[in-house]
Order: C-alpha cells, then structure tokens, then sequence
C-alpha cells in the first residue's frame, strides 16, 4: 500500500519530461497522495511570532483539515498544539486570535493553560478518581512531532522523522534570511487577509518559484498605469532566477548605483537601508551590488512563498516598497485558501509603514491590482482542465529545454546569489518545484504524528 | 479628518430632509457601481475621501475584530488608479466584467458635529457573477459613511465597510463595496 496508484505514477513520469497532466491540478486520488505523503512530512508555515507579542496571546491557524493554537504561554516561549480536546475532540479554541489565560472546551469544560498543559477537568475526584486514575500531566493538547522557528516564522512538521528544518531549507535559508533578518534588522506582520478561491494549490506555488514569463502580459495593466516601473513588468526577462535548498524563486534588475542607490531608487529610507545592510548575508549583499539584482517572489518547498515589490504611491510618483507573505492551503483539489501578511521593519517610522503598506494593498492581497489577475489566470487554468477532453491533454513546461531534454542555458558561471542562478525566462525553477513534488508523491508515507503505541505511563502500568 | 458621533445617540427621523438625500446619495451609488459608471462614481467622492475595507476577524470574544489589516485602504490617488486600470482593457479578471447588484437597505443617519456633515450606517448584500462561469458570490457587511454637503450635490467623505466574513469567498476585490 506504500507505492501510488499505476495512474499517478505515470503522471509523475510526464510531469519529470516537463509535461503537465492536467490531473495534478483536479484528481481527488492526486490530493489524497499529498495529504498522506507530502502535507505530512514538510515543514508547514503556522505564524509569525509578532502575531502573539504578550504572554497569553495566541492564533489558530490550519495545517490542512488540522487546527493547531500557537500561543504564548505565561513563560513567554511560545508554542503550537492540536486545537482538539483531549476527551471527545472538542475544538478547545474557536476563535482565530486572541489573548487568555486558559483554553475551555465547550462539551465538557475540560480546561488548558496556555503551555497547552491540562488545568482543569470537572468532577476529577468523583468521575475519574482523581490523579491516580487520570494524571491531567499526561493529557495535554497535543503537540505537533516538530515545532521550528526560523527568524520569527513559526513551522511545524507532522512527521516524527522529519530533518530538522535548517537541513530542509538548506542554502534557501539566505533568501529567506533576506526576508526575514535574524536581525538587527527586525520585521512585523500585519494580517492575515484571507479569501478562498478556485485553483489547485500547486499552481500559485509554483508561479513563485519563477515565473516571471507572465509578469509582462498578465500584469500589463499595472505597467499601463504607471502603478510600477518597467523593471518590475516589461524587463522581467533580465532578471536572474535562483534555486537553492529547499526554494526558489526570481529577482529584479535593478538600475546601475551603488547599494545605497540602488536600496534608494526602490524607496528606502536611509536608516532602513543602514538595517537593511547590516543584516544582509554576504552572499545577498553581492548579488545586489555586483550582479545588479534583488530578490522579488520565492517559494519555500511546498506551499509557503513570499514577494517583495514596489509601486508609485501617489500622483507625485513617491515609490514604496513592500514584501507579503502568501501560504497556499488547499480545501479541496480545486478550491484553496490564501492567507496574506504584510511584512514590514519594526523600528521603520510609522510614515514609512503606512506608505509600503498602502503599496502592498495597491497591488497585492484579496484587491491587490497584481493580484487580482493573478487569481483569475489560476482558477480559470483549473476549470478549463476539468473536462474529459481537457483533462486528457498535457500543459508545456519545457521552457528552456530542447527536444532531447537537455538544458539549453546552463547555470550563470559567476552567481553571486546562494545556489544556482539562471538568467532570463526558464521554467528551470518550476520544473525543479515539480520535482520536489513528484519525489514526494513517491516517498513512503511517514510515520503517524501521534504514535499511540506509547500510551502515557499511568495507564501503561495497569 | 471626518467628524464622528457616539453611536447611542437616536437616528435622524426617516423623512428628515438630511436621511432623504442621504438615502438617495446611496441608491444613485448603487446603479453607478452596477452600471460599472466608474468614473462618475469618483465623481460621487470627496478630494479627501478615506475608503477602508479591514478585514474582519474573531478576536476572543469579539467577533468582529478590525485591526490593522485591510482589504482595502484607499485614497482618491489609489482609487482612480483602480478604475485607470480596469479600463485599460487589460484587467484580464474583469474581462468580461463583473456583473454586480449592490443591495443597500436598513439605512440610518446621525448628525455630526460639523453642519455639513453627516454619519449615514447602512447594510449591504452584493451579488456578483460573471459570464456563464463564476459565482454567484455574495458578500454582506455594513458601511459606516460620512456624507458631506457640497452646494447642490453630497459627497462621500469616509467609508469603512465591515464584512462579515472572515475569509472571503470571492476570488478577488476587483469590485467596489
């Protein structure tokens, strides 16, 4: 029961050629396969620990069909447990945020502290024969095999197995790194805006990872409009796409200057920009100032990706520059959820927020002017394959490769970037995502987050 | 800025003059928007019109939590970029456009303390398909306007629109509220 069906394989197969069954994007057996094999076993974006600043703080938020609370406990660490009651699977917190002391299922008002610990449980002496019969230390919520921080990015992992998160992001953690500082540069999340629509949730994924082939057509509007510069629509070609480790993603020609400059033409603010630099990794700072580029959409390997833009503010051309977190949660094979943060610098001046927001809303997110076609382009590719005809045929993916299969551009020799770079429109980055996704669809399918063969020693002991 | 009032204080009588004209500022609003007369709809604003759509959220026992986050945080500028771009004729997603019905009702008026000001609440229900495809969406909330006098016309001074979902189940807002 280890190996998928002869029917996926073979969908596997193509997908490897760069050839896309439509299937991928449809097949309830395909989603069953990433729910078993791959949702269970890679690192799955819950929060960013700005979200939950105070002790007793707290967000829930969904790995798949599973809810999870992070809070902040009362020792300040902060922490993610399963939203479900330890006695008949009451969801012990229905709201999506909020600040408490205590968690209290609603069926039969068993209670949890904020460390997820067991705090209360009615009628203990009189229905279970108190501590002795039923230790509330052995029942508390409980937590996910894995819980990871990266700079403030809050991971969980269901798979007991799992590499630990630094070896599964592997060099990609630069890029992320570039997003999200370990300081002394600090961010803050605001959000999320979230909003459901109807595309598979492979598609937007693998955009991120490097697409910029459609920016110029599919986003023609804005560059109409003079929302954004030629850099970010009609010159995307000029960019260099990276992959490293465990992500991908495109970056932006920048204009000649120096670093300060060029950090400026974006419109960065000078004490951002002195942050900005002192956190940067080497390897990044290079690629901005010699190779001439800066990060603008990746993805970390499955469905948690990230954006930094900029865009004309105001009718006397004021540019800002925001960056926005996207996780791609699939509800359905066709239908699937957005959740949306902006990202901004903590110690900005609040003038400073206030205009890369106003950026951010302008173009991306539930009315972003970007966004909105992006949206539109995603569900619309994931109805037109539904028919018997449609869903026979194979989409291209080979961009970049000949007919034998072989690479026609191979990696820049002198990338400065973590990883490999290549230069110009490829689909080298969603082939790779692909990849990653098919090698999961064929691994085994992990071991249960919860192994009940270890029953809490009270009750081992009887 | 835009005046506010406390909201216990009683509504303007239904057939104030001020409820009367505000009433009717919002049903004309009404067919602009599902008429897609865009342009006369920024007409229907004030230079300084502050348009917010926060999304909303449960935040322990408040079910309507508004923070930071919003949907939508418009100025005149951004705003006439919004319809700039739908008539570019490249706003792939509203090719065809969004066939839309906004349904405006349970409408009351408060004075302000400015004369030619007024704060007008009302509830809403917008139906959108298009083509032969998509929807029927529906989103719900209410609006929290202020309306000012200008000689003849009123203006829409500041909105802020509450929805009542927390994820929304449309695919984008490339449609006003």
């Amino acid at each position: 029961m280890n190996e998928v069906s002869e029917h996926i394989a073979r969908m596997l197969a193509d997908v490897r050629q760069g050839w896309i069954p439509p299937g991928i994007y449809s097949d309830q057996s395909v989603f069953e396969e990433e729910r078993r094999r791959l949702f269970s076993r890679t690192w799955q974006f819950l929060a960013h620990d700005s979200e939950i600043p105070n002790k007793g703080d707290y967000v829930v938020r969904n790995v798949l069909d599973d809810s999870f609370i992070v809070a902040r406990g009362d020792d300040g660490q902060i922490r993610a447990f399963l939203n479900v009651c330890r006695h008949r699977a009451g969801q012990v917190c229905r709201n999506e945020s909020g600040n408490t002391k205590r968690f209290l299922c609603p069926y039969h008002a068993w209670s949890y502290k904020t460390d997820g610990s067991l705090a209360g449980v009615p009628y203990h002496e009189e229905a279970y024969g108190g501590d002795a019969q039923l230790r509330k230390e052995d029942y508390s919520l409980y937590a996910p095999p894995h819980t990871a921080m990266f700079n403030g990015l809050i991971f969980v992992n269901l798979d007991p197995d799992a590499a630990p998160l630094p070896d599964y992001l592997g060099e990609y953690a630069k890029y992320l790194a570039f997003y999200f500082p370990a300081g002394p540069r600090r961010v803050e999340v605001r959000g999320p805006q979230r909003w459901r629509f109807g595309a598979n949730w492979k598609i937007p994924a693998e955009n991120f990872s490097g697409d910029t082939y459609h920016t110029p057509h599919t986003h023609a509007s804005t560059g109409v409009i003079k929302l954004v510069s030629n850099a970010a629509t009609t010159n995307r070609k000029a960019g260099i796409n990276f992959a490293a480790g465990g992500g991908a993603g495109s970056t932006f020609r920048l204009e000649a200057g120096t670093l300060v400059e060029r950090m400026r033409s974006l419109g960065y603010p000078d004490d951002h920009i002195e942050r900005f630099t002192a956190s940067l990794a080497p390897e990044l700072r290079t690629m901005i100032e010699k190779d001439g580029v800066i990060p603008s959409a990746s993805t970390m390997f499955p469905n948690f990706s990230l954006l930094h833009l900029w865009a004309r503010i105001d009718d006397d051309g004021q540019i800002a520059p925001f960056t926005t977190i996207r996780l791609w949660r699939p509800i359905s094979p066709t239908e699937t959820e957005i959740s949306a943060w902006w990202v901004g610098d903590s110690d900005a001046s609040d003038e400073f927020k206030e205009k890369s927001f106003k950026a951010y809303v302008m173009c991306f997110g539930t009315s972003g002017m970007f966004e909105q076609d992006d949206m539109d382009a995603w569900s619309t590719l994931t109805r037109m394959t539904q028919g018997y005809m449609s869903g026979s045929i194979h989409l291209h993916a080979r961009m970049g490769l000949r007919g034998d299969g072989s690479e026609m551009r191979e990696p820049l020799e002198n990338f400065s970037g973590p990883g490999i770079g290549h230069l110009g429109f490829n689909e080298f980055n969603q082939r790779r995502w692909l990849r990653f996704w098919a090698e999961h669809l064929e691994m085994d399918v992990p071991a249960p987050p919860v192994r009940l063969a270890s029953p809490p020693l009270s009750q081992a002991a009887e | 800025m835009p005046s506010t009032v406390a909201t216990m204080e009683r509504t303007l009588p239904f057939d104030h003059p001020m409820h009367l004209a505000a009433h009717r500022f919002l049903v004309e609003e009404a067919y602009v928007q599902d008429r897609r007369e865009f342009d006369t709809w920024l007409e229907m604003l004030a230079p300084d019109v502050s348009y917010r759509v926060p999304v909303t959220s449960t935040f322990g026992a408040n079910p309507h939590k508004q923070g930071e986050m919003d949907h939508l945080s418009e100025d005149l500028y951004s705003l006439r970029m919004r319809v700039a771009r739908l008539k570019t004729n490249l706003a792939w997603t509203e090719s065809p456009p969004s066939r839309t019905r906004h349904m405006i009702t349970n409408v009351c008026c408060y004075r302000t303390e400015k004369p030619d000001e007024i704060r007008v609440l009302s509830a809403f229900l917008v139906f959108r398909t298009q083509g032969d495809y998509q929807g029927p969406d529906l989103l719900a909330g209410m609006r929290d306007d202020i309306l000012r006098q200008c000689g003849e016309d009123m203006r829409l001074a500041r909105r802020v629109v509450s929805l009542d979902e927390s994820v929304l189940k449309t695919q984008n807002l490339a449609i006003f509220l």
